[in-house]
């Protein structure tokens, strides 16, 4: 068997020492910015490669992230459908409009609320758990040893999580926008007193296709938001049992407020420029 | 640098910035077993990191299979062909956890050789079967290694480590947390494999009783500096306390 000369990866070397300072910020900066770049090209090599274990773990992380999430985006869901149905017609009751909250289940069920809401349930449920796992490998010298080996650990462990919320994200969300809808119709109809052809009617009026486009996009960019940040804040972990914890907080912060920035960016860019979609 | 070494650390002093080591220099012959014996805190461990590249030092230089690596620090790809060339058996074993046994050793061919799944599936049986795991068959294949005892991880994490023919072995306390009978079938193993296969193993470790018999140097790491190297018979006649003691450490004879 032959040894055959090593392939490189873009992003080099992607563990920033941890300091306190001026200096941590910028390196940290950097030290994700090369996370993801690195993610990304192993994202893309994984796809037309079968010879890797890395490959399998895609299936694994999927089951975990993805399947794993089901029972809860699929409630919080539907639940969230019934709430939004109740609170517009609610607010739209005093002024004889309740119908409209029928199109309002449809103007933003796809396009922002069905993809917010599953990025930040999978947020809630997963991100604390891929910092916690990367957190406890850099501790038990698991990606040291995965180094030593001559193997990035982007390539084996970051990648295949974002490849598997990448799929996983969008495809919660479409199912997220079904029950959403679903929500909104048993609110309607059986709450509310509309008829379910009026409900698909004004519905069919309201609902545009470029919505659940723009719900789906954004669902990818949200999942690249929750990998990066969480194995970030795992994979760079200080070399100490408490910071696994700490990691696991502040991942779930940071990834919390960067879905909700890059959300508030998106809408931002199609509030002043309409003509962007 | 001689052509007999298999690995030589020339005055190596590091990690950057908070130095650990200083000035420390070692030769490793091809096929020799030897030893860096030092308490707790001493910077064995360090010192393996930096040998395997996972820090970076301000000066010196380590040569591995005859080729210089700078120990200040060297490209992604200079490390990955350089880690072709050892084997590290890390402390507690660091297996991938996530992983079955089968793919942990699976994991360097994969990367490194041209060899199919089926290829490296089949050599990962062979190197298991060498480090004395087959009598588990393949039910311990499909196993995760989190759920393996200790003595049995260091056994996966051994075929792993010479997966890829290394010239050099690198073990850190390999039987730290084994008991005796364990510890003793691990360096019966290891010295077979070393018959077999040629390589040269160095064990960071803070007592001689594995594979003392087959030790061929002793260095001696005291606060990051190598006080003193020889043979066991040599060091015992050391002037230094330290050295005797711990040479005489329970387990030792």
């Amino acid at each position: 068997m032959t040894v055959v000369p090593a392939e490189g990866a873009p992003g080099g070397e992607v563990f920033v020492p941890l300091d306190t300072g001026a200096d941590t910020f910028q390196a940290r900066i950097i030290g994700r910015s090369r996370l993801a770049i690195t993610a990304i090209y192993w994202l893309a090599w994984l796809l037309f490669s079968r010879r890797t274990v890395a490959g399998t773990s895609i299936q694994r992380e999927l089951e975990a992230l993805g399947i794993g999430a089901l029972r809860l985006v699929m409630s919080s869901a539907l639940l969230l459908g019934l709430i939004a149905i109740f609170q517009v017609a609610y607010q739209l009751k005093g002024y004889g409009a309740e119908a409209l909250s029928i199109s309002a289940i449809a103007w933003f069920g796809a396009r922002e609320l069905a993809p917010v809401a599953v990025a930040l349930l999978v947020v809630a449920r997963s991100a604390a758990s891929i910092a916690g796992e990367l957190a406890s490998m850099r501790t038990n010298a698991e990606i040291d040893a995965l180094r030593a080996m001559g193997l990035d650990p982007v390539k084996y462990l970051v990648a295949p999580k974002l490849a598997a919320l990448v799929i996983a994200l969008p495809a919660l969300t479409i199912l997220a926008d079904g029950l959403f809808t679903l929500g909104g119709w048993i609110g309607s109809s059986v709450f509310l007193g509309f008829g379910t052809s009026f409900f698909a009617e004004q519905y069919r009026l309201a609902f545009q296709l470029r919505d659940l486009i723009i719900g789906l996009v954004k669902s990818i960019l949200f999942a690249f938001i929750i990998a990066l940040v969480a194995s970030d804040e795992g994979i760079n972990v200080e070399n100490r049992v408490a910071a696994i914890g700490e990691a696991a907080t502040r991942a779930v912060v940071l990834a919390v407020l960067g879905v909700l920035a890059a959300d508030t960016v998106v809408n931002a860019v199609f509030y002043f420029i309409p003509s962007f979609v | 640098m001689t052509d007999d070494l298999a690995l030589e650390v020339q005055h190596l002093t590091g990690p950057t910035g908070a130095p650990v080591l200083f000035d420390v220099s070692m030769s490793v012959p091809y096929g020799r077993t030897c030893v860096v014996l030092g308490p707790i805190h001493s910077g064995k461990t360090v010192l393996l990191r930096h040998i395997v590249g996972l820090e970076a030092g301000s000066s010196g230089t380590i040569v591995v299979d005859g080729e210089d690596f700078d120990a200040r620090g060297e490209s992604e790809v200079v490390l990955r062909r350089m880690r072709t060339r050892l084997g590290v058996v890390f402390q507690g074993s660091a297996l991938i956890n996530r992983l079955t046994v089968l793919e942990n050793v699976e994991l360097p061919l994969l990367e490194h050789t041209s060899a199919t799944a089926q290829e490296a599936r089949e050599v990962a049986r062979e190197l298991l079967s060498a480090v004395g795991l087959q009598a588990a068959g393949a039910a311990i294949e499909e196993t995760s290694c989190a759920h393996l005892d200790r003595a049995a991880q260091r056994r996966v994490a051994l075929a792993r480590a010479l997966a890829l023919r290394p010239a050099v072995l690198l073990l850190d306390e390999p039987t730290l947390g084994l008991d005796s009978h364990s510890a003793a079938e691990l360096d019966h193993t290891l010295e077979r494999l070393q018959d077999t296969s040629g390589f040269s193993v160095v064990i960071f470790s803070h007592e001689v009783r594995h594979a003392f018999g087959r030790v061929d140097r002793i260095f001696v790491m005291v606060k990051g500096t190598m006080i003193e190297s020889g043979t066991r018979e040599t060091l015992q006649k050391s002037q230094h306390d330290m050295v005797r003691r711990l040479l005489n450490r329970r387990g030792a004879a």
